[in-house]
């Protein structure tokens, strides 16, 4: 594993890149554990103090240290990214899993369901969610909903692969030796699938703090909360563009940008890391 | 080769270790409100003795595959067996009357299966010793320690290295990897093995060596085994009798040595004379026509459009698999007059069978 990871190191690019930025944000989002203020406490520091040694990233318009709102913001965003990721995994992986290895009414069923989900338009679902639940909304809730809405292309792009696995022949043989379906399907075919699973993690983790940020923005989240997007909100709410305080915008969006890119870049070679065509393209421009 | 073992074909002299009775298969679906009939294997009766490699040619579509898969009960809708009876010595019923659990008790330990382009039984992204544990773990019922020190014994028997239990299935080469899925099946030692093609992706010298070494695993578990495949010179090679399907049905049964050298049927004499002789330069001819549609078989023999021999009689009536000489049975007028109609049997089943298809799919 330590192997894989040094040779995609050294090898691709893309990899190195995307990891260096990754170690990055999340270095920020540790050392949140760091901050000599609590994230919701306000005027602690003078507002509105341009970048400086005192405040690196300066200050905001509620007396906040931009620095340290930001690693709080950083790592509650990138929670809410691992939440919804794992959660939705989940459910892709039991749903698809099952679809695609029992076929027949089960499949139609699940898949009929998994189609539901795919045309729902997410985002006026989301704002009405927020319209009804107002003050009971927090993160958590938020990381379920959105994770409840986005298994269903990995669903069926699990299911299609375990309908190719399904008809190999150490399917056929594993059911004649008695092994049972729950075996079968966690034992043989979850190896099988997992390396597709985990690429498709690294984009759906990119898209659930995509939909977060935007929602913040709007001030469609709980906005108490410190993450990116409620930052940009607040940001927003006190005219930090026309009032000339620049940094309160332009640090968190740049990190959140650095935040997208890497996730991105890992992604990429992770899928041709998996693919192996591409592996050996890459061995033989390794040689030559 | 198996000398006789059972005089004649009468009261073999121990109980076989298979024996089909009236074996019917079929295929059945339905499509925009249509019922469809696919009769794959119709009215099959033979059986295995012990110690003995059966073996079963006929061309591609002739109901080999899924002959073999009903008997192994492995069938799945829509091949539902229709009629008929299948019966292993070591179980005390009919395989068609266990339980799913029962079932998976008795495969893999008592009745293994070496599939159809077994290349590909193993896991691509396993190793070989998780195929072992996987497949052959709980029916052996030993310790891991123990359990890992029988595998590698039985690896050794195939000639292959213990370390190709660490290996994935990509790092091994063809043969090899036919050597590990015969050493799966053959590693609870089962008592019959069923084996689909399990040469058929091979290049010919290699094939020698697996077949030799499916022999020599034979003969030393004493199993019996199911031999399928089209190619008859594998059949010349390993197995001791031969039963040649066409369209569904056996058409002949002899020893090897019998069949090669006096086979009754016509399709069975054309399938041997088509096989090249070292020596021989006449011209092979093709037999004219293509096997029957099953889903709409011709009446009577289901060879007499294409068969040269072809009397009358052929078009109304279906030859029974008779007994001509001892341990040969053939189901073709033409061959002697001993041969006898079977409409009788054929029809006395057919009032058991409109079973609505719904009924017999669950």
């Amino acid at each position: 594993m330590l192997k894989i990871v040094r040779d995609l190191f050294r090898y691709n690019r893309e990899f190195a890149v995307g990891a260096i930025l990754a170690t990055l944000v999340l270095a920020m989002a540790v050392l949140s554990a760091f901050s000599p203020y609590a994230p919701n406490q306000i005027y602690v520091v003078p507002p509105d103090a341009p970048p400086s040694w005192a405040y690196p990233f300066g200050t905001s318009s509620r007396g906040q240290d931009v620095f340290w709102q930001l690693t709080f913001a950083l790592r509650n965003t990138l929670l809410f990214g691992f939440a919804v990721a794992i959660l939705s995994r989940i459910l892709s992986l039991v749903i698809g899993l099952v679809a695609g290895y029992r076929g027949g009414m089960t499949d139609r069923i699940l898949m009929s369901i998994n189609d539901t989900f795919i045309v729902i338009p997410l985002f006026p679902l989301l704002v009405l969610f927020y319209f009804v639940m107002r003050d009971g909304m927090n993160w958590v809730l938020l990381a379920l909903v959105i994770a409840c809405l986005g298994w269903a292309y990995d669903a069926r792009l699990i299911r299609s692969v375990m309908m190719s696995l399904k008809t190999r022949e150490f399917t056929r043989t594993s059911v004649f030796s008695g092994m049972r379906m729950h075996e079968i399907v966690v034992q043989e075919h979850l190896p099988y699938v997992l390396p597709i699973v985990f690429s498709t993690t690294l984009n759906n983790i990119n898209w659930s703090i995509g939909l977060e940020v935007t929602l913040s923005v709007l001030g469609f989240t709980d906005i108490n909360t410190p993450t990116v997007g409620t930052m940009i909100f607040w940001a927003n709410q006190h005219s930090a563009m026309v009032a000339g305080i620049w940094w309160w915008l332009a640090f968190p969006t740049a990190f959140i940008t650095l935040t997208f890119i890497a996730l991105f870049l890992l992604a990429v070679s992770m899928n041709e890391y998996i693919d192996p065509r591409s592996r050996l393209a890459r061995m033989g421009q390794g040689a030559g | 080769m198996g000398e006789p073992k059972a005089a004649g074909n009468g009261a073999p002299a121990e109980e076989p270790v298979l024996s089909v009775r009236n074996l019917r298969a079929y295929y059945q679906m339905r499509y925009f409100g249509i019922d469809r009939e696919v009769r794959a294997v119709d009215d099959i009766t033979l059986h295995v003795d012990r110690d003995e490699i059966y073996g079963i040619a006929g061309e591609s579509s002739c109901g080999k595959s899924s002959f073999i898969k009903t008997v192994a009960a492995a069938n799945r809708p829509p091949l539902n067996v229709v009629d008929g009876s299948v019966r292993f010595s070591f179980l005390d019923r009919d395989i068609f009357k266990l339980g799913e659990e029962e079932l998976s008790q008795v495969r893999w330990k008592h009745l293994s299966y070496i599939m159809q382009g077994s290349m590909n039984v193993l896991n691509p992204v396993r190793r070989v010793r998780s195929s072992f544990v996987d497949f052959a773990f709980r029916h052996i019922g030993k310790p891991e320690r123990a359990f890992f020190d029988e595998v590698a014994r039985h690896l050794e028997r195939l000639h292959l290295a213990p370390a190709v239990l660490d290996a994935y299935p990509h790092e091994l080469s063809g043969g090899m990897r036919q050597r590990v899925t015969i050493a799966l099946a053959t590693i609870c030692r089962p008592e019959f093995i069923i084996a689909d093609e399990p040469t058929t992706a091979l290049d010919v010298v290699v094939q020698k060596g697996v077949l030799t070494m499916i022999r020599e695993v034979q003969q030393e578990l004493g199993s019996s085994i199911l031999f399928v495949t089209h190619d008859l010179t594998v059949h010349a090679n390993i197995a001791d009798r031969l039963g040649i399907m066409y369209a569904g049905r056996l058409v002949e049964e002899a020893p090897t040595r019998e069949i090669f050298a006096n086979p009754l049927h016509p399709y069975t004499a054309h399938l041997i004379q088509s096989l090249p002789r070292i020596g021989d330069l006449s011209q092979k001819r093709a037999l004219p026509g293509a096997p029957p549609n099953l889903a709409d078989p011709p009446p009577g023999c289901r060879f007499h459009p294409r068969c040269p021999l072809a009397m009358p009689i052929c078009r109304r009536e279906t030859p029974a698999l008779s007994t001509l000489a001892p341990r040969h049975r053939v189901a073709c007028f033409a061959a002697s007059p001993a041969v006898a109609p079977s409409t009788e049997v054929g029809e006395a089943a057919r009032p058991a069978r409109p079973a609505p298809s719904l009924e017999a799919r669950q």
